[in-house]
C-alpha cells in the first residue's frame, strides 16, 4: 500500500483508484506518516525549510475552528 | 494518471466536499506555501498565519477553481496575495518595485516562533543530513529516478523515456528511493504519527 501512498502524492494513480487510496491512507496513522514523510523528504531534496511536525495539523485545526466552508462565489484572490 | 495536473483528482474529491482530499492537499504543500510567504514576511508568526489564511482561502474558494492551471500555481497566487496584505498592515512596510519578494538569505525556518528558532534550524539541519547521507548510500537506478522528479520536476512519463524503462519501473524505484529514505529519517523524526497529519 506504501507504492500507492507514493503514488498518490504524485497524482500518478487512475481517476479511480484515487478515492480508494485516500481512504485508505487517511484511516491509517502508518499510512499518513509515510505520505507525509515522502512530502518532506522531497521538500528537503528542493532545499525547502521544514516547519515542525504539528504545522500542517494547526492550519486543519484552524479551518475546524473557524467552520471554513467552500462558499460558491467567494474569490480567494480578491480583497474582502 | 496526470503530470500536468497532478492534483486534478484530489481538487475534485475536495470540491465534492471530501475534507480528507484538501488534508491531502494541505500536507502535500504546506512547505512550498510557507516557503513562497516567507518571502514577503520575516516573523515566523506572520508567515505561519498568512499560510493558514491562504489555505483557508483556498478552501473557501474552492469552488471558484476550474483547473486552468495547476492547483499549485492558484495555491501560490493565493499565498502571495495574503502575504502582501499582511505586509501593507505591518506599520513600516516596504515592497520592492511591482510587489517582488526578497529572497531570504538566512536560516529562517517557517513555521515556529522566533524563540524556538535556533532548535528548528538544528532539526531541519539534521533532517537535511539525513536525506542527503541516505540518498549517497541509495542504489544509483533508485537515487536518478528520485531526483529527476522531485529536484528536476520531471514528469513520470518523461523519466521512463529519459531511462528507456516501463513507467511502472519508474513508480517502483521512486517509492523504493522513498522508503530507503523514509526509514533513516524516523529516528530523526520521532514517532509523531497522528500529529503530522
Amino acid at each position: 500500500m506504501s507504492q500507492k501512498v507514493s503514488e498518490l502524492l504524485d497524482g500518478q494513480l487512475a481517476s479511480s483508484e484515487v478515492k480508494a487510496a485516500l481512504e485508505e491512507t487517511a484511516a491509517d496513522p502508518a499510512l499518513r506518516d509515510r505520505y507525509t514523510i515522502y512530502g518532506l523528504i522531497g521538500d528537503a531534496l528542493r532545499g525547502n525549510s521544514t516547519p515542525d511536525d504539528a504545522y500542517s495539523a494547526r492550519i486543519l485545526e484552524r479551518m475546524k475552528r473557524e467552520g471554513a466552508q467552500i462558499e460558491p462565489g467567494f474569490d480567494p484572490l480578491r480583497d474582502e | 494518471m496526470e503530470d500536468t495536473n497532478p492534483d486534478v483528482e484530489l481538487v475534485r474529491l475536495a470540491q465534492a466536499n471530501d475534507v480528507r482530499a484538501f488534508e491531502a492537499l494541505v500536507v502535500k504543500y504546506q512547505r512550498r506555501v510557507a516557503r513562497h510567504v516567507a518571502r514577503y514576511l520575516k516573523s515566523a508568526a506572520d508567515v505561519e498565519d498568512a499560510v493558514q489564511e491562504t489555505f483557508i482561502r483556498a478552501y473557501r474558494g474552492l469552488a471558484a477553481f476550474r483547473g486552468e492551471s495547476a492547483f499549485y500555481t492558484w495555491l501560490y497566487r493565493i499565498a502571495a496575495n495574503v502575504a502582501i496584505r499582511h505586509l501593507k498592515r505591518q506599520p513600516q512596510h516596504v515592497l520592492l518595485g511591482d510587489d517582488a519578494p526578497e529572497e531570504r538569505t538566512d536560516a529562517f525556518q517557517p513555521g515556529v516562533s522566533d524563540s524556538e528558532q535556533p532548535e528548528r534550524t538544528l532539526i531541519a539541519a539534521q533532517i537535511a543530513d539525513t536525506v542527503q547521507r541516505a540518498l549517497a548510500k541509495l542504489q544509483p537506478d533508485l537515487a536518478e529516478a528520485l531526483l529527476l522528479y522531485e529536484v528536476e520536476s520531471k514528469p513520470y512519463a518523461e523519466i521512463a523515456t529519459m531511462l528507456g524503462i516501463p513507467i511502472g519501473t519508474v513508480r517502483t524505484r521512486i517509492f523504493r528511493a522513498r522508503e530507503f529514505i523514509a526509514r533513516r529519517l524516523e529516528p530523526v523524526l520521532g514517532p509523531q504519527r497522528n500529529r503530522r497529519w
